[in-house]
């Protein structure tokens, strides 16, 4: 059962409605469709609906193809005028029947004597010959019209209820009520209008990429933030951190790497763009020089009780790990004053392969390679 | 057995023979009180760095410990970390170039449509901020391709005022003196450095005191300013510091200007020289200093010339008088008297000066050609809590709203709060007399807007700093996360590379 509505009432209630009354009717009855459909404002849930169910009943293809389609006639015209005349609604778009239910073709010929002339020759003939039959009223039906007439037979009930029962005081309630609804309808009008736009299953639109939270346990990239956890001394994260917007600094402002065609970096962004964007140029920097191995020293695996050196495998982490703590070592010879400055400049090393982080590499890799065919065996037992 | 020793002539005894010191038998006979001969005692053994256990050293057995051996023994050359950490880098060969960006100029300071906008520093004045050390090394110009602020409410207000005073209006000539202070990174310096590009633009005298700290911080030579006057004191290498930085800054204007008073204590000051080659004589000489300090002041603030000299004289240009760093100069110095007893920082005439323009003047307003003090609070140079101060700008700000001194409104120290009258007394400035002179105020510079934020982080997106879209949503967080639009909260986010997970 929809609620209660004093249309007439509402009028004289809501002052800038008075203007405007297609677009009243419009949402009043906007309104009762939603009511038909068992969803009133207040029930509503503001989270994203699972299901793809639409309130106008279209389905989500349908949506999309009428909002493929070129605009209707009616909608072009009302955008124009809403560009010439800069006029504002509550939701910004002005809004007529003809928007909801689309212009009879007779109708504009009706208004246009000049169409009238050029209009195909059935249009003209219906037009000279009137109304077919002997009916004295209309028989075509628009869509949504059966509601507006039940809606007004209930309205008339109710007044008429009311006028009966109470005095005017309850007139003054019912008309508040009236109005509230009204307000109410429109609201949910904008809001349907705004995510009919929306693909399906969304309440809000899509962003384009996520970038990271700025919940402050996890600001930080990954590489930046094992980097800062691995210069800390004493404990000291904020000197740590300190240094290193001050090592980002540098590597934004130092001149774009000569790389070296022996010792290239990883593929990635040609070196001119490196600079712009020093969290890459850093990660770039270690994954390069990170090992994809480490030795251990396994004895008794030659028999004997020598030790041979065996190539284990590592992980990402633990790869960044060893080729972060070969930046820090390697940067401790430099001369430079400032510790920041000193890795910063071993970092712009590393990216030109002047460093000797990448001899340490080459060194691992060579044992490895040669204690490669150890892999997998297990040391005698006596 | 018999003692060879005759016991009665005692002749052996003087000839047995003597040393020059005291034999260690000798030394035991003199310490009769000890019970064991001095000789028999164990000589310490040398202390060596490894033997000795010292406080809070452990005296376990240190095998494993591997002692660390510095590579790097030197440390870096005298005065090297210093002139690092000053270092100011205004260009960033790597940031993109921003296209369409706005320059600073007469239009675009007062143009109103540009508020939000980041217009750069030209770059010929680049070498006249430097020159009165306008750029502080943590601003974060060494990012960007140019150095540019942003025009935000304040700047416009102010770039405004200074169109004014400049020029052809009822307003022309008028001074306008402001207290800025405001929270941690809100800008107050970069406030200052505007409104001295702004000075260079309208071709005003700039005088600046970048750090207001280190004229008391009893870095600078100092002396008692004459036997008449020996609690005041004078400090000569600051002073000449200052007419180099007015010397370099201003060449274009003082130039142009020619000496036209009399300086009867100034016999170096030639009538006709110009006013640049003035202050040039204080740089060389800095024990006249402050003598050639004073005739450059009176020059710049004469409105006609003396009997005689009418040829030399050409209107003076208004002036702009910066300081930063205000609440160092509100309490004792680090300067002791004679009497070894803390000198104010009141007494040092350097200071004594600028305070003292605070005040309106006597019969004439105290720039009699017009012109701006700002003078701003610093939270960057540790600055000292002074709570007279802090009253005292309240009462600025409350004297400037029209609460009468005598009425309760009037914000009042707290009752047995140690405050110092002195402060209450420089800053009690009333309303002046003169219609040209503005009254005291006192300026809160707090965040900028929320379109404001967002110009300025577009200008880090256009710098391709920021890598992200400039939407609504973005500046919204953004600006919340920097306490309500505080700039230099918004840079530090805004440089902060954040990239797409």
């Amino acid at each position: 059962m929809p609620p209660l509505l004093n249309l007439f009432a509402a009028r004289t209630a809501v002052p800038a409605l008075r203007q405007s009354a297609p677009r009243h009717c419009l949402a009043s009855t906007k309104a009762h469709r939603v009511h038909a459909h068992g969803i009133t404002g207040q029930q509503r849930r503001w989270n994203s609906n699972s299901d793809y169910s639409r309130p106008d009943g279209k389905t989500p293809e349908e949506a999309q193809r009428a909002a493929e389609s070129m605009p209707h006639v009616s909608e072009e015209a009302a955008e124009i005028n809403k560009i010439i005349d800069k006029e504002k609604w509550c939701d910004g778009v002005p809004s007529s029947p003809e928007l909801e239910q689309g212009t009879m073709v007779s109708e504009i010929l009706s208004r246009d004597k000049e169409a009238q002339k050029h209009a195909p020759k059935v249009f003209q003939d219906q037009l000279k010959k009137g109304p077919s039959g002997s009916r004295s009223f209309s028989t075509s039906a628009r869509p949504g019209q059966g509601e507006v007439e039940a809606q007004k037979d209930a309205q008339k009930e109710s007044s008429s209820a009311s006028a009966s029962g109470s005095g005017s005081g309850s007139d003054a309630t019912s008309e508040d009520r009236a109005s509230a609804a009204l307000v109410q309808s429109m609201i949910t009008q904008v809001t349907q209008e705004a995510t009919a736009m929306l693909p399906p299953g969304l309440k809000f639109p899509a962003p384009e990429s996520l970038p990271r939270t700025e919940h402050y346990r996890k600001r930080y990239e990954s590489v930046v933030d094992q980097f800062t956890k691995l210069m800390m001394r004493d404990g000291k994260l904020s000197v740590a951190q300190k240094n290193m917007s001050q090592i980002l600094d540098h590597l934004r402002s130092a001149p774009p790497p000569n790389q070296n065609p022996r010792r290239r970096l990883l593929p990635g962004p040609p070196a001119p763009q490196l600079p712009l964007n020093p969290i890459a140029y850093l990660t770039l920097i270690i994954d390069s020089v990170a090992p994809l191995i480490k030795l251990r020293n396994i004895k008794g695996l030659a028999g004997g009780g020598a030790s041979v050196a065996v190539p284990v495998p590592l992980a990402e982490r633990q790869r960044r790990r060893a080729a972060i703590r070969w930046i820090i070592d390697a940067s401790d010879r430099r001369r430079d004053t400032y510790f920041a400055t000193r890795v910063a400049n071993e970092l712009l090393a590393v990216a030109e392969g002047r460093s000797g982080v990448w001899e340490k590499k080459e060194a691992v890799y060579k044992l490895g390679i040669a204690g490669r065919a150890m892999v997998g065996r297990k040391p005698r037992k006596k | 057995m018999v003692s060879p020793l005759c016991w009665g002539c005692l002749t052996l005894l003087r000839q047995a023979p003597r040393t020059i010191l005291p034999s260690p038998t000798a030394v035991s006979q003199a310490a009769a009180f000890h019970t064991s001969a001095a000789i028999y005692a164990r000589v310490p053994a040398p202390r060596g760095r490894d033997s000795a256990v010292g406080y809070r050293r452990s005296t376990s057995a240190n095998i494993k410990k591997k002692r660390k051996v510095s590579e790097r023994a030197r440390p870096p050359p005298v005065g090297e970390r210093k002139a690092l950490r000053k270092r100011i880098v205004l260009s960033n060969p790597n940031a993109l170039e921003v296209e369409g960006m706005p320059e600073l100029s007469e239009e675009t300071m007062v143009d109103s449509r540009l508020r939000g906008t980041v217009v750069g520093l030209p770059v010929p004045m680049l070498d006249q901020l430097r020159a009165v050390q306008a750029f502080k090394p943590k601003q974060g110009w060494s990012i960007f391709r140019r150095p540019g602020t942003v025009l935000r409410r304040e700047t416009l207000e102010m770039g405004r005022l200074f169109e004014n005073i400049s020029g052809e209006g009822e307003d022309r000539g008028v001074v306008i003196k402001r207290i800025i202070s405001g929270q941690r990174k809100s800008g107050k310096s970069v406030h200052l450095l505007q409104a001295m590009a702004m000075g260079f633009i309208k071709k005003w005298v700039v005088f600046t005191v970048p750090e207001a700290g280190e004229l008391v911080s009893a870095t600078n030579s100092y002396a008692p300013l004459s036997d008449e006057n020996p609690h005041l004191y004078v400090q000569n290498e600051a002073t000449a510091a200052l007419l180099s930085r007015t010397a370099a800054a201003n060449k274009a204007v003082l130039s142009k200007l020619r000496v036209s008073q009399h300086h009867p204590t100034l016999s170096a000051a030639k009538p006709g020289m110009t006013l640049e080659d003035l202050a040039k004589i204080g740089v060389q000489d800095p024990a006249s200093a402050w003598t050639v300090f004073q005739a450059l002041w009176l020059e710049l603030t004469s409105t006609s010339a003396v009997p005689g000299l009418e040829k030399n004289f050409t209107p003076r240009p208004p002036i702009l008088v910066t300081v930063d760093g205000l609440a160092h100069w509100m309490t004792h110095s680090k300067y002791r008297s004679a009497q070894f007893e803390p000198i104010h920082a009141h007494d040092l005439v350097f200071v004594r000066h600028f305070l003292s323009l605070l005040k309106p003047g006597q019969d004439k307003p105290t720039l009699p050609n017009g012109g701006a003090l700002l003078y701003a609070t610093s939270t960057t140079t540790n600055p000292p809590s002074v709570y007279s101060f802090d009253v005292a700008l309240k009462q600025v700000a409350a004297r400037h709203a029209g609460v009468d001194p005598s009425s309760p409104e009037f914000p009042q120290p707290e009752a047995y709060s140690k405050t110092d009258p002195r402060v209450f007394e420089a800053l009690s400035s009333p309303k002046p007399t003169a219609a040209k002179e503005g009254m005291l105020e006192h300026q809160v510079l707090g965040g900028v807007t929320r379109d404001e934020a967002r110009g300025f982080l577009e200008y880090f997106a256009r710098s391709g700093l920021l890598r992200e879209t400039i939407n609504d949503e973005l500046v919204g967080e953004k600006w919340t996360l920097a306490g309500g639009g505080v700039i230099g909260e918004l840079e530090r986010l805004g440089r902060r590379v954040r990239v797409a997970a």
